[in-house]
């Protein structure tokens, strides 16, 4: 419906990952620690399967933040926790 | 290298989605040295996985998750654990519960593990309802049986320390985790880390880290495995689902929520703990010190085994008994030089305390068979049971009362049962009727001991139809539509495609491409096969000589007083449990029924073993095929086949009980002894042709052909020179676990012993495809000459008490090929009269009675239905109904027979709609609907507020004028309330509105062989066996007869929702007739639907319009068989 938009909706973000697809930076800032990692494979029996792989970050400018990354695509995004 | 110490196999029911044998394979594929089997709160898969790792080269660890509780009812310590105190017998799981993970060190830990999950089970079916509950065992019994098992702190969510982690109660953890570091010291407790990549897990395992570090114990990694691969993840999350009777999307809180907790290799799993390498190794140090091995050292003895008189004993016996059975015989010497062959091979065997124990158990049916029956009954000159299988044949089982079946006289070989090679214990099956059976199961754990004697486990596994209906549910699709594809798919569907066509059949192309039905298709495939819930084997009991519970965990079965073991068939076979099959045969109960009823209604003692064997009219009726509610010749194909084998004595009927198996049927024998009967009863002088004059001898009786399992091995060693040994390896070769390597070497054998024997190739391999094809699927003719007996006796009682035997039927249902409707409409048209439930007249059971007024009855008796046949009616108010009016006289009026009997309202509604209480007050007009009206009016037991009314003998007064049921209506009400009628058949009603151009199956008689014919009926059973290329047959019934339909697969696949579960047909097809068979092949299928509606006093416009489909929703569906015959 025009107009509405859904309270925490994940939202795009530009990230560099190490090697091993571990995020290194995330909009030009680097990531100080991993905090957690996990992965949510669900809804795969409906035609919109969800595959996340999530990482739980420390930033260097001290802030916390939750990325994730689609299955499809490979693409990133941020999630409000 | 890592090994994996926490894996789940199916037998973690509704959560481990694979079988131990695929772990097995799994883990030996990515290169496990060792791996350990933790199963929640079992060792189901234990011996199977035992077994299957050790022909993998992978060793296997026995152990299992165990859930304690943690806070049972009653005062709780400050460690926030049970106080000690709470014994072995402690009150069941009453608070929150978690996970260890135990595993097997030592035998003492194996015993251990055993009890703990003996006691975890002990009060899980405590309820009113034994439904099964969550087992758990307290942490006191775990302290009492650590001797030997290492033990773990459990998985990642509901692990004792890790779990509380989870919960926010750290403190909580670390005080369980101390309190088992101080049960199981720093050598036997560990910290269990898991990496299930959930949100937590790093800082879950650094709790758990610095945990292990302040108790100062290792911790160890484990990978907590669901499926032996990562495609069966969506299935593992599909039977959670299932488990918790849930939707997928309800179930995910419960789900594990991604595909890791597939098996994987060593390397991925280094890799996974990268951060606690030190865990890593720690599973390497504990997989050496956890070496028990359960194939080797599980110290089970039978009861006997080590009785050192056991041999005299057994030989005492048998000779007390062998003066009273053979003197004066004419094979005496014959019989005593079997009896000694025999005693001699069960010395050197060490299996005389086998046998006495068998005696013994025999001892005990006997009396227990004098309790059921009282003292009075006519049954009490039967014995207790009967042998079947191939212990029959044995001359030992014979003189210890194990068989009735004289061995000697009736030529039967018992090298199949006993010879020198056998390696594991001899089968020895006992039937007995279902009454005494359920005394005589609880009686046996009572005599060795509770803790001695268990019934072994079965596990029901998913077929299609299960598949469908539990999938579809977590799948959230329409319940209609999961009724409509389960109702369609049949027993055979094995594969995605073939319920996939039944999927298109009953939905149409359309609805299954809907993304959730292709997602049932895929599961479907992968759960087939898979256990669901462990339940007890129809009779297989296991006794030990020492408790039970050391060997293999106990656990309450479903039925009260009955108990089982852990392992199924196959793995107390592994095991080497001395098994006893203690089987419930319904037509044995029916016979003893009959012989019950014949007593009370006809004041006659008959004994069964003194019945003539040669009678003629007996002998008449088989041949004629006129054999419904026989014992073992009453199925479609018997019946096709007696008219043309035409057996003649008892003899014939042993082979013909035999014939209609798979065995002979696919190794090519039915058409050849069939044609070679055929020619003999032309001309006597006929010489059999035999395949080579060296099996004349083996294959006399069955005219040169193969019906007996046993002469599979007496061909191989007259026309190969096999050894009894190579023969028998022969036949399990053969057998259901075939092996294609192992029949190839056989083949090579038996061509080269019989080309030594003179025998031309050709021959030699004509005789192997003959046995190939028989493949075992038969019956040895011990068993059948067991089974062919109960078929005489059987087809005796039907013709000489006709009445007492249809009674007997309809109070043993279900059992045999017909539903009772069949079973009363046959006996009809023979003249034995059936009368309908009457509250003034029937018992609780159906029984036999003298007409009020003599007419032209066989026997003079009428079967009168018994009320326990109304469906809904409470057993116990029919007790109470029939008790009082035998002590206070026939009821006058309804409000009377409330008041008298106390039987509430709905029963008495249901007696009603049923008829049974037409006629009261006597002499009123017999209509259900007045009936009704009265019940309705007296108001007995009806339920006001918070108390019952009570009922007042008050008459209500007169109905009003009410239009009357009419024969249509009464047959509706006598289809809902008891499932058949005994007044007119449907299609005698429904025949007056049918197209004219139908004929009935009493017209095929006089029709031409090859006419095109219309016909309709009710069908009673539908079979579609394997060995019949995909034909199903049906039987039809009119107001007449039966007729048999040939349904060929083309028709089948055109008419498959048809076929699988109308109750109302029009067939047509071809008639064809052979030696007084007659069939029709059917070419086209159509539901009934009539032209006019079924004729009535006051036709009713509503019941004109839905005539057929009210009768298609309350008559019965007709039996339907898939896989009989094996």
């Amino acid at each position: 419906m025009p107009g509405l938009r859904r309270l925490y909706a994940p939202q795009r973000v530009a990230v560099r990952t190490d090697p091993r697809g571990t995020p290194a930076t995330v909009e030009g800032q680097e990531v100080e620690t991993v905090r957690e990692e996990w992965l949510v494979e669900d809804r795969w029996w409906t035609s919109k399967p969800l595959r996340r792989h999530y990482f739980e970050l420390a930033l260097g400018d001290g802030r916390a933040l939750t990325v994730f990354r689609t299955a499809r695509g490979q693409r990133w995004y941020r999630q409000r926790a | 290298m890592y090994v994996e110490l926490h894996a789940h196999s199916a037998f973690s029911f509704l959560d481990g989605a694979s079988t131990p044998l695929e772990l097995a394979a799994g883990a030996a594929a990515q290169g496990y040295p060792a791996f350990a089997l933790t199963d929640h709160d079992g060792v189901w898969g234990s011996m199977e996985f035992a077994h299957a790792c050790k022909g993998f080269g992978v060793r296997a660890i026995t152990g299992a998750e165990l859930t304690v509780e943690l806070r049972p009812a009653g005062p709780v310590s400050d460690s926030g654990l049970s106080l000690p105190g709470g014994s072995s017998e402690s009150s069941p799981p009453a608070g929150g519960t978690a996970h260890l993970t135990l595993l097997v060190e030592s035998e003492a830990g194996y015993r251990n593990l055993c009890r703990l999950l003996t006691l975890a089970h002990a009060h899980t079916r405590d309820n009113t309802t034994r439904s099964q509950t969550q087992p758990g065992a307290t942490l006191e019994q775990v302290e009492e049986h650590a001797k030997g098992l290492v033990c773990l702190s459990g998985c990642a969510r509901d692990g004792v320390a890790a779990g509380a982690f989870e919960r926010g109660d750290t403190a909580g953890g670390e005080r369980v985790a101390r309190r088992l570091l101080e049960v199981f010291g720093r050598d036997r407790f560990r910290v269990e880390l898991q990496r299930p990549y959930w949100r937590r897990d790093r800082a879950r395992n650094r709790w758990l880290a610095l945990l292990a570090e302040r108790l100062a114990v290792p911790c160890v990694a484990t990978g907590n495995i669901h499926s032996h691969d990562r495609s069966r993840a969506p299935l593992q999350d599909a039977l959670v689902a299932i488990g918790r009777c849930e939707t997928l999307e309800e179930s995910e809180p419960y789900r594990r929520g991604n595909s890791t907790s597939a098996l994987t290799s060593p390397a991925a799993m280094t890799a996974r703990f990268v951060e606690y390498p030190e865990a890593v190794a720690e599973t390497e140090r504990l997989a050496e010190r956890l070496r028990f091995d359960l194939t080797e050292q599980l110290g089970y003895r039978y009861p006997g085994s080590e009785d050192a008189d056991a041999d005299t004993e057994l030989a005492r016996v048998c000779n007390h008994h062998f003066g009273r059975r053979y003197a004066g015989s004419a094979r005496l010497l014959e019989a005593q030089w079997r009896l000694e062959e025999e005693l001699a091979i069960i010395r050197k065997l060490g299996l005389s305390g086998f046998f006495l124990l068998h005696r013994d158990l025999l001892e005990l049916a006997r009396e227990v068979a004098a309790e059921v029956r009282g003292p009075e009954s006519a049954r009490n000159v039967l014995p207790p049971g009967r042998g079947r299988g191939s212990s029959v044949s044995s001359i030992v089982c014979y003189l210890t009362g194990l068989s009735h079946v004289d061995p000697v006289e009736a030529d039967l070989f018992a090298g199949r049962f006993l010879n020198e090679e056998t390696t594991t214990l001899p089968d020895i099956d006992l039937d007995f009727p279902r009454d005494i059976r359920e005394v005589l199961i609880p009686r046996v754990h009572e005599r060795w001991g509770a803790d001695r004697s268990a019934l072994v486990a079965a596990f029901p596994t998913y077929r299609p139809k299960g598949a469908v209906r539990d999938l579809g549910k977590t799948l959230g699709l329409p319940p209609a539509e999961i009724d409509r594809v389960a109702k369609t798919v049949g027993f055979h569907e094995r594969t995605a495609a073939e319920i996939e066509r039944d999927l298109v059949a009953s939905l149409g192309p359309e609805r299954a491409k809907e993304p959730r039905w292709r997602v049932l298709l895929e599961l479907a495939d992968e759960i087939m096969g898979l256990p669901r819930h462990s339940s007890q084997h129809p009779g297989g009991m296991v006794i030990s000589t020492r408790p039970l519970i050391d060997v293999c965990p106990v656990v309450p079965a479903a039925m009260k007083g009955r108990q089982t073991v852990q392992w199924d068939k196959d793995s107390c076979a592994d095991a080497g449990f001395l098994k006893i099959d203690l089987l419930g045969l319904g037509m044995l109960s029916a016979v003893e029924r009959c012989v019950e009823e014949i007593g009370r209604a006809r004041g006659e003692r008959l004994d069964l073993s003194r019945i003539p064997l040669d009678d003629e009219e007996t002998f008449e009726s088989i041949r004629a095929a006129e054999t419904t509610g026989v014992f073992q010749i009453e199925s479609r194909a018997q019946m096709q086949m007696l008219p043309r084998t035409q057996p003649r004595d008892l003899d014939d009927l042993i082979v013909q009980v035999a014939l209609v198996r798979p065995g002979p049927i696919q190794g090519g024998a039915i058409h050849p002894y069939i044609e070679r009967r055929k020619h003999l009863r032309e001309d006597p002088g006929y010489k059999v042709p035999y395949p080579h004059p060296l099996l004349e001898p083996v294959l006399e009786e069955t005219l040169g052909t193969i019906v007996f399992q046993e002469q599979v091995i007496e061909s191989a060693m007259a026309l190969a020179g096999f050894s009894s040994s190579e023969a028998e390896g022969l036949r399990r070769a053969m057998s259901r676990k075939r092996s294609e390597e192992a029949i190839q070497e056989h083949h090579r054998r038996f061509l080269a012993g019989a080309a030594a024997n003179g025998v031309s190739e050709e021959v030699a391999e004509r005789v192997w495809n003959q046995i190939k094809g028989f493949s075992g699927y038969g019956f040895p003719k011990a068993h059948s000459a067991a089974f062919g007996l109960l078929s005489y006796q059987s087809a005796w009682l039907r013709i000489h008490y006709g009445p007492e035997f249809l009674c007997s039927l309809l109070n043993e249902q279900p059992m045999g090929f017909y539903p009772p409707d069949s079973l009363v409409h046959e006996a009809q048209r023979r003249g034995i009269r059936v009368a309908p439930p009457d509250a003034n007249r029937s018992r609780v059971l159906c029984h036999v009675e003298t007409p009020r007024e003599e007419g032209d009855v066989r026997g003079g008796l009428v079967v009168r239905i018994g009320l326990g046949y109304v469906k809904g009616v409470k057993k116990e108010e029919m007790e109470a109904l029939v008790a009082e009016r035998e002590r206070g006289g026939p009821y006058e009026g309804i409000a009377e027979l409330a008041s008298r009997s106390g039987v509430g309202l709905p029963s008495l509604e249901r007696l009603a709609w049923a008829g049974a209480l037409d006629g009261i007050p006597v002499g009123s007009e017999e209509d259900r609907r007045q009936a009704l009206w009265q019940v309705g009016v007296t108001g007995a037991g009806r339920v006001t507020g918070s108390s019952t009314q009570l009922a007042l003998p008050m008459e209500p007064p007169a109905p009003p004028e009410l239009e009357p049921l009419g024969d249509w209506g009464k047959l509706i009400a006598d289809y809902r309330s008891t499932g058949m009628t005994v007044e007119k058949h449907p299609m005698k009603l429904l025949r007056p509105g049918l197209d004219p151009k139908l004929v009935r199956s009493s017209d095929l008689a006089r029709l031409d062989h090859g006419a095109t014919i219309e016909i309709a009926g009710m069908v009673t059973a539908r079979q579609r066996p394997e060995t019949a290329n995909g034909i199903t047959f049906m039987l039809l019934e009119d107001e007449r007869g039966s007729v048999n339909l040939i349904v060929p697969p083309s028709v089948y696949e055109r008419h498959r929702p048809l076929v699988r579960t109308a109750p109302l047909l029009r067939a047509r097809g071809r008639l064809e007739r052979r030696e007084g068979v007659v069939n029709i092949v059917v070419s086209d299928l159509a539901p009934l639907e009539r032209t006019a509606p079924p004729q009535q006093k006051k036709p009713n416009q509503e019941a004109r319009k839905h005539a057929i489909a009210e009768l298609r929703a309350v008559t019965p569906a007709g039996h339907a068989f898939g896989r009989r015959g094996r």
